[in-house]
């Protein structure tokens, strides 16, 4: 375990390096990115560019200017070229709003994927296992920002029935909280669910046919016994994979289009005005920090399985 | 035995519907089993004979299948019972072992937990704690060394013959009266099966357990059988006391399935003493497997000896038998052989040139001459390629010729194993086991190579089967003076095929010499184990034999 650890800590420090380097190296060819001119403003006079470029030292050799802001990330001081605020504060204040919405959408969409999964498979060829797979094939399908314009239309504009923009504290009202969580769960659970149930079906058709199962029947074991300690728990296995990518990657910023669309004050929220303002430090500290959860999910992925799958061992160099 | 059946079966039928109408799996079968009775179910692969076992528990479960008839257990009707009932029966009255202990427990739970699922499915009563004690006890009565600490071990980390023995711990746990084994030795090495078949003796011996026994090795049948079911597509052809089906059968599938068997307590046919040359030598071979973990950088922590210092000659025209169990190394041994694995150390000399670390181009126009057989003639061929294609691939690769060219070898191929030229255009799955291995043998064959190694090329295959393959790779070296280094794990079968055979174990090899001198004469420890472990399918022979063991 303690191998493993310092072998994942080692990735994590080179893929969070080679992350920042990349953007920051994307950022600095892009045309027309020169933050002096942009902070200067409009008709700001080539003195002024002059000494805002001499003052944040965007003449210094580049590898500089990189090493510069990574101390400046690393120890909590950076500050951002629009509004000059603190970048690392930022990020922390809308942590709760982002982890509000992935985690609530995770709770949802594993809770009907396993369900919807499992209900479909023990079902296989029935009547509820057809329906659940156009629902399934619909839900992959719906793109989020239609599915987003379509709720917040209906649901939100024309009939009132839930808030349209916004978020509230959990320690401030947990009803309100959820109640303004809500539509922004379901939309980024729907594709999650329909994936994950089809994922699951698959993997416990497959598993129904293995001898173990056979020998769980030949045990006396209860139908409902069989398909839930046999059939779904080996089934589960791939799933819990599949989830910890899923959430480090959402985290890591698939939230973005949902917390700008349900104006949701979180990191994803923070990291689309930043793109949009060409504004580097805020994305390189959105970007590591996305990064790092992309990172620790797969690390917590691999402990996991070696715990759900006693034949996996950890660290061996047979992974 | 003329006490009351415990399980009465009449006129049992499953037909399965398919798209191309009902295939009828098991077709009136009818028979009675007594308290203590071991009734041998025995047949080829499709005969219906685990279908039968399986219906009897309610384990047929496919929505397409068609049940009638009766299967009583104790005057209960078990055909057409509720679930319910079935559940009762299963795991409390009849337990179930089945061929391959290593799928049939479940990979994520202790081998403990899963015995104690059993129980508590049927006793609610019963704490954790207690049907813990009570599976420890159980693996102790199998013979599980050690059993309070390997109760909770997983499946992986017992060895196959452990496995066979923790599902038979598993099956009796609950006191059945009945045991369904299917096929219960088949996956397991030969000095395994012979301790799991003592295993089932006693315990049907101790327990008054009535033993329903499927298999297809009529040496299994002889070593344990009381009375003999012999079922062919779907129907019993023979029925009754062992001796009477051995020794004077009246069906002439059960004669034809007798005859079949390749004993290794018969002479073979005599093979002329091979002189001259040798064409393969290979000399002190080691190819090693590392075992490696690390921190940031992998270091060896330990290294499997697959092949530690192997040495033999194999002269042209003969045939040279490899014998060893599982993980004796000689998969690994033929690989090496051919250089389709690098060797670590050691000299393969063919034809007396070296070629053990030649490139991978040096070797091409030297893959002509030595060709392979697999084991699974279902794997080894491309389920997407016409069968031609595959007989003829070798010719293509080796730019041999084109076109219609290729068609005529490839046809003539095919009809030189035993298959016909219409063949030609079909995909594999078309055709049976058998069929399948000639035609592998007729990719080996395309390019007239000097030496053939055959690995396991027959151990896939039914008895019947079995020997028709062996027949067509004798005939094949004698028209094409080929040259057998002929690999299996079965020792009557290597000793019926080979001029000499050398016996393999845990890397090296331990014994080597003239076929009837290892058979007949053994001076090696291991390979007089593996003598005794195979099974004879003669019962006067088995029981005479076990007398033997059991006064000395």
């Amino acid at each position: 375990m303690a191998a493993f650890t310092l072998r994942r800590l080692g990735e994590m420090v080179a893929v969070l390096f080679a992350v920042s380097v990349l953007t920051f190296l994307i950022f600095n060819v892009i045309p027309a990115s020169d933050p002096a001119q942009s902070m200067a403003g409009k008709s700001a006079t080539p003195q002024l560019v002059a000494s805002i470029t001499e003052e944040w030292g965007f003449d210094d050799p580049l590898p500089q200017q990189y090493l510069t802001m990574m101390g400046k990330i690393f120890s909590g001081d950076l500050i951002s070229y629009q509004g000059q605020e603190n970048v690392v504060e930022r990020i922390v204040e809308g942590i709760p709003a982002t982890f509000s919405l992935c985690i609530g959408a995770a709770v949802i969409w594993m809770f009907f994927g396993i369900l919807f999964g499992y209900l479909s498979a023990v079902r296989a060829g029935g009547l509820l296992d057809k329906l659940l797979t156009v629902l399934a094939v619909a839900g992959i399908s719906i793109p989020v920002i239609w599915l987003a314009s379509v709720l917040l239309y209906y649901l939100a504009y024309k009939t009132g029935l839930f808030p349209a923009q916004g978020y509230v504290e959990l320690s401030e009202d947990p009803v309100d909280w959820a109640y303004h969580l809500i539509l922004p769960w379901f939309t980024v659970a729907v594709t999650l669910v329909g994936l994950y149930s089809r994922v699951l079906r698959s993997n416990m058709l497959d598993a129904m046919n293995e001898d173990y199962v056979r020998t769980a029947r030949a045990k006396g074991l209860g139908e409902r016994q069989v398909m839930t300690r046999h059939v779904l728990r080996n089934s589960l296995i791939p799933i819990v994979t599949l989830f910890g990518l899923d959430f480090g990657a959402l985290i890591g910023g698939s939230a973005i289009l949902t917390e700008r669309l349900f104006g949701l004050d979180g990191v994803g929220l923070y990291a689309f005005e930043s793109i949009e303002n060409l504004d580097l430090p805020p994305i390189m500290a959105i970007v590591l920090f996305g990064a790092f959860f992309v990172v620790l999910f797969n690390a917590l992925v691999d402990i996991a399985y070696a715990y759900l799958d006693p034949r996996v061992k950890l660290g061996s160099s047979a992974r | 035995m003329s006490a009351e059946p415990l399980i009465s079966v009449r006129d049992l039928r499953v037909g399965f519907a398919t798209e191309g109408g009902l295939v009828q799996a098991v077709d009136g079968v009818s028979f009675d089993l007594a308290p203590g009775e071991v009734l041998a179910i025995v047949g080829e692969s499709g005969s219906g004979k685990s279908v039968t076992a399986q219906t009897i528990v309610g384990l047929t479960r496919s929505h397409n299948a068609r049940i009638e008839g009766s299967a009583q257990l104790g005057g209960e009707e078990l055909i057409g019972a509720s679930e319910r009932q079935l559940q009762r029966v299963r795991g409390e009255r009849i337990g179930m072992v089945f061929q391959d202990p290593m799928t049939s427990f479940n990979p994520v739970y202790r081998i403990g937990a899963q015995i104690v699922e059993a129980i508590r499915a049927h006793r609610k009563d019963v704490s954790d704690a207690q049907a813990r004690e009570r599976a420890v006890e159980l693996l102790d009565t199998v013979g599980i060394p050690n059993a309070s600490q390997r109760v909770d071990s997983y499946p992986h980390q017992f060895s196959g013959g452990m496995r066979q023995r923790a599902m038979i711990a598993m099956a009796l746990a609950l006191e059945p009266d009945v045991l369904i084994a299917d096929e219960p030795t088949t996956a397991l090495d030969v000095t395994v099966q012979a301790q799991i078949l003592t295993l089932l003796e006693r315990l049907n011996r101790e327990r008054d357990l009535a033993t329903i026994l499927i298999t297809h090795d009529l040496g299994v049948v002889a070593e344990i059988a009381d009375r003999v079911l012999v079922m062919h597509e779907g129907k019993v052809v023979e029925r009754g006391e062992l001796d009477d089906v051995f020794y004077s059968p009246a069906d002439p599938y059960t004669r034809s399935l007798l005859g079949a068997v390749v004993r290794l307590d018969a002479a073979p046919p005599l093979r002329p003493r091979r002189e001259g040359e040798n064409l393969l030598e290979v000399t002190d071979l080691v190819k090693h497997f590392p075992v490696k973990r690390g921190l940031l950088v992998n270091h060896e922590v330990d290294r499997v000896r697959a092949v530690d210092g192997v040495s033999f000659s194999v002269r042209r025209g003969e045939t040279l038998g490899l014998v060893g169990e599982s993980g004796s190394g000689k998969s690994t041994l033929c690989r090496a052989v051919l250089q389709l694995l690098a060797p670590d150390s050691g000299s393969v000399r063919f034809e007396g040139r070296e070629i053990a670390g030649l490139s991978r181009r040096a070797m091409r126009p030297l893959r002509r001459e030595m060709q392979i057989v697999f084991q699974d003639p279902y794997a080894s061929l491309n389920p997407r390629k016409r069968v031609g294609q595959i007989v003829a691939e070798p010719l293509r690769l080796q730019g041999e010729s084109s076109g219609t060219e290729l068609r005529g070898a490839a046809q003539e191929l095919l009809d030189r194993v035993g298959l016909s030229a219409e063949h030609y255009d079909r995909y594999p799955h078309e055709f049976s086991g058998g069929q399948r291995q000639r035609i592998g043998i007729a990719r080996a064959l395309a390019l007239r190579p000097k030496l053939i190694v055959a690995d396991e090329p027959v151990s896939a295959l039914d008895v019947s089967i079995r020997a028709q393959i062996l027949d067509l790779l004798a005939e094949l070296q004698k028209d094409f003076g080929l040259t057998y280094l002929f690999v299996a794990h079965d020792i009557g079968v290597v000793r019926h095929v080979s001029d000499r055979i050398a016996v393999m174990h845990e890397g090296r090899i331990v014994e080597e010499g003239p076929a009837d001198q290892v058979c007949e004469r053994p001076s090696d420890a291991y390979t007089k184990q593996l003598l005794a472990a195979v099974p004879i399918p003669d019962p006067r022979e088995a029981r005479a034999r076990r007398q033997t063991i059991g006064s000395a």
